[in-house]
């Protein structure tokens, strides 16, 4: 009988394995019938005259799984015939797949890359670090001494994360409710994600917003709902801008300088005294911020320890929280 | 993405074939046991890729799969000595790129890394960042990570670490009181901007945990260290929450809950296991004391509010409520 039940079962990996080796080896392309004829995995379940939207749907979903390991997997349609999904050939070109011959890394380098990459523990980003490290290996690459003496870790808990980073490399706007600090009810937003950083230990977005025209950084934690991702693709110029998100971060941090009195000898006093760029006049700390809520939360956890003398926006921030938390314990 | 059926593994195991390939290329013979070092996996998982890897390659002219066009190994070698000799090679030469993400993350690991006083060589940093952009497949994901504050202190506990010597320094504990430690540092270890000290405390005879930025006036004494990483398990939480007995109940904002465990890591408890009450999740943690925990109240307001035991409301209502009296009681200038 030539059902596919007769097939032997070819296990995802080696079909997967088999289709990028077939588009490997090929200059011209192959066209999707010729791959589900022909190569392994595919071919068992082929029928040459009958429905093969199965194995069709199962080719769409190994192609994402290829391309998402980053190997270039590429589209062509004929001369001509541009915008014809039919005749679509696919191939992997070999120079855009192979790591360039000039890329090596040093044993220090390999050693700096693991560390690099064990800094990534849960998550979607812990498992692109490995298989980044397994590529590495390939390479030759030891795995070096491990650093003992450090255990540095990095960690990206916003649900919003993960989706941002999608959209960042789709290049596509997304859409999500925020709620800013004092406001009751959260907004709904439309921006162009264009690099996603982390400062002072808390993941930013920093957008451009197509309605404004200005460009805006948003607090992960903020985001108080799914992000969707949209279809409609935006055309922001290729600029760095992690480095401008960081750079701005950096230069509100610099202007904006509260005036703290502290306890000597407290917890607050060592902390915030231990702070990149607190200076001391006597009990009076000068400490720099970025969000003056967020500041506003961390030495309310202080209490009498801390007491803000400037700004008045700051004062009045950690007074009311003081108040409500006594209030909420009567 | 959550609708996707796939088997889990199998894009792994085809990012390992992917990876095994060249490395094989590279070496005309390589025992089963020095290749499964190389790449950090059991010996049966190199043996089960390079039995898979032999029967695979292209269709071919024919379409059939005929044996030129298929990858070959020395089968006795693999048999008799437990080596891979490969004999036939398809399609494959060199190494694969790396993807966008996979070259984001290791750059921003890099840019995290560069923090440390060791890797303070920025240039050395940079030249591996352009090395990755150039070898991935597509420009790099924009995600990046700032510098963080690592003082001084982690230069001085670098310093203790590699010369084998104590560490002594001031240390406000758990229940608030100051005392002098002397400490064999074992490790630096951090999550995000926080960096902590893992040391053995000489005072608590015991493994313990320091906040970094809570340290004051250490200095590396001439003291030999009596334990090293070798004599001592580290557990894998940072904080061990044998010493916390006093059981709390704490309402929270579904959306504050992480911050609980977060932020009060000597507690043990876990939020999500809470039940939700009137819009707040109701959880219980174990806390060793409630120096820490007031702290942590206060500083959430309006997100999470301590119901249970009244002494602990007491504690943090009394901690809230001398912070506000500072504001009455000091005048602006």
């Amino acid at each position: 009988m030539a059902s596919s039940s007769g097939a032997p079962r070819v296990p995802v990996e080696e079909r997967l394995f088999s289709l990028v080796l077939a588009l490997l080896a090929t200059e011209t392309g192959l066209t999707k019938a010729e791959i589900l004829s022909t190569v392994q995995g595919y071919r068992q379940k082929y029928t040459m005259s009958g429905d093969n939207s199965n194995l069709e749907r199962q080719f769409e979903r190994d192609k994402d799984d290829i391309r998402e390991l980053g190997v270039p997997l590429e589209a062509i349609a004929p001369l001509g015939e541009e915008g014809n999904n039919h005749n679509l050939r696919y191939r992997i070109p070999r120079g855009q797949y192979e790591l360039p011959d000039d890329i090596t890394f040093t044993p220090e380098e390999a050693t700096l890359l693991n560390l690099a990459a064990m800094v990534w523990r849960e998550g979607s980003v812990s498992a692109e670090s490995r298989r980044a490290l397994l590529k590495l290996r390939a390479l030759g690459a030891g795995g070096g001494e491990p650093v003992l003496a450090y255990a540095p870790r990095l960690r990206a808990r916003d649900d919003a994360f993960d989706p941002l980073r999608t959209a960042l490399d789709k290049r596509v706007l997304v859409e999500f409710s925020y709620l800013k600090p004092g406001e009751t009810m959260a907004t709904a937003r439309r921006v162009a994600p264009l690099a996603l950083v982390q400062h002072q230990g808390r993941w930013h977005l920093y957008t451009h917003e197509p309605a404004s025209d200005f460009h805006k950084t948003f607090l992960l934690r903020r985001i108080v709902s799914a992000v969707k991702i949209t279809t409609v693709p935006h055309t922001a110029d290729e600029l760095d801008y992690s480095a401008i998100a960081l750079g701005e971060l950096d230069e509100l941090w610099v202007a904006n300088t509260a005036t703290v009195r502290v306890q000597p000898g407290s917890d607050a006093a060592t902390r915030l005294l231990k702070r990149r760029g607190t200076s001391a006049d006597g009990d009076d700390l000068a400490v720099h911020y970025t969000d003056l809520n967020i500041l506003a939360d961390e030495l309310a956890g202080f209490g009498p320890e801390a007491v803000v003398l400037a700004p008045a926006e700051l004062r009045t921030a950690v007074h009311a929280r003081l108040e409500t938390v006594v209030n909420d314990h009567g | 993405m959550a609708e996707r059926r796939k088997p889990a593994g199998a894009q792994d195991k085809l990012a390992f074939l992917l990876a095994l390939v060249p490395y094989l290329i590279d070496r005309d013979r390589v025992s089963v046991a020095e290749a499964a070092r190389h790449f950090g996996v059991p010996e049966a998982q190199i043996r089960d890729a390079v039995t898979l890897i032999a029967v695979s390659g292209i269709p071919g002219e024919t379409h059939q799969y005929q044996p030129d066009d298929l990858f070959d190994i020395a089968w006795d070698a693999l048999e008799e000595r437990d080596e891979i000799v490969l004999t036939h090679l398809v399609a494959i030469d060199d190494s694969p790129r790396f993807s966008a993400r996979e070259a984001a993350a290791l750059i921003a690991g890099l840019q995290y890394l560069s923090s440390l006083p060791e890797n303070a060589n920025r240039e050395a940093i940079s030249s591996l960042q352009a090395k990755l952009s150039r070898g991935s497949s597509a420009s790099p994901t924009r995600v990046a990570v700032g510098a963080t504050d690592v003082d001084e202190t982690v230069t001085l506990i670098s310093t203790a670490i590699t010369s084998g010597r104590q560490l002594e320094f001031d240390y406000v504990g758990a229940d608030g009181e100051s005392e002098r430690r002397s400490v064999d540092p074992l490790r630096v270890e951090s999550l995000d901007a926080d960096w902590y000290l893992r040391a053995f405390c000489h005072l608590r005879a015991a493994v313990r945990t320091f906040r970094i930025d809570r340290i004051s006036h250490p200095i590396v004494t001439n003291e030999a260290i009596t334990f090293t990483t070798d004599d001592v398990t580290l557990p894998d939480t940072l904080f061990d929450g044998s010493s916390a007995t006093i059981v709390v109940t704490i309402d929270v904002t579904p959306s504050a809950a992480p911050l609980l465990a977060e932020y009060l890591p000597e507690a043990v408890g876990s939020a999500s296991t809470g039940t939700l009450v009137q819009g707040m999740t109701r959880v219980t943690m174990r806390v060793p004391h409630y120096h820490g925990l007031k702290r942590l109240i206060a500083g959430m307001a309006g997100t999470a509010r301590v119901v249970a035991p009244e002494d602990a409301k007491r504690a943090v209502a009394d901690w809230a409520a001398a912070g506000a009296a500072r504001y009455s009681a000091e005048r602006l200038r």
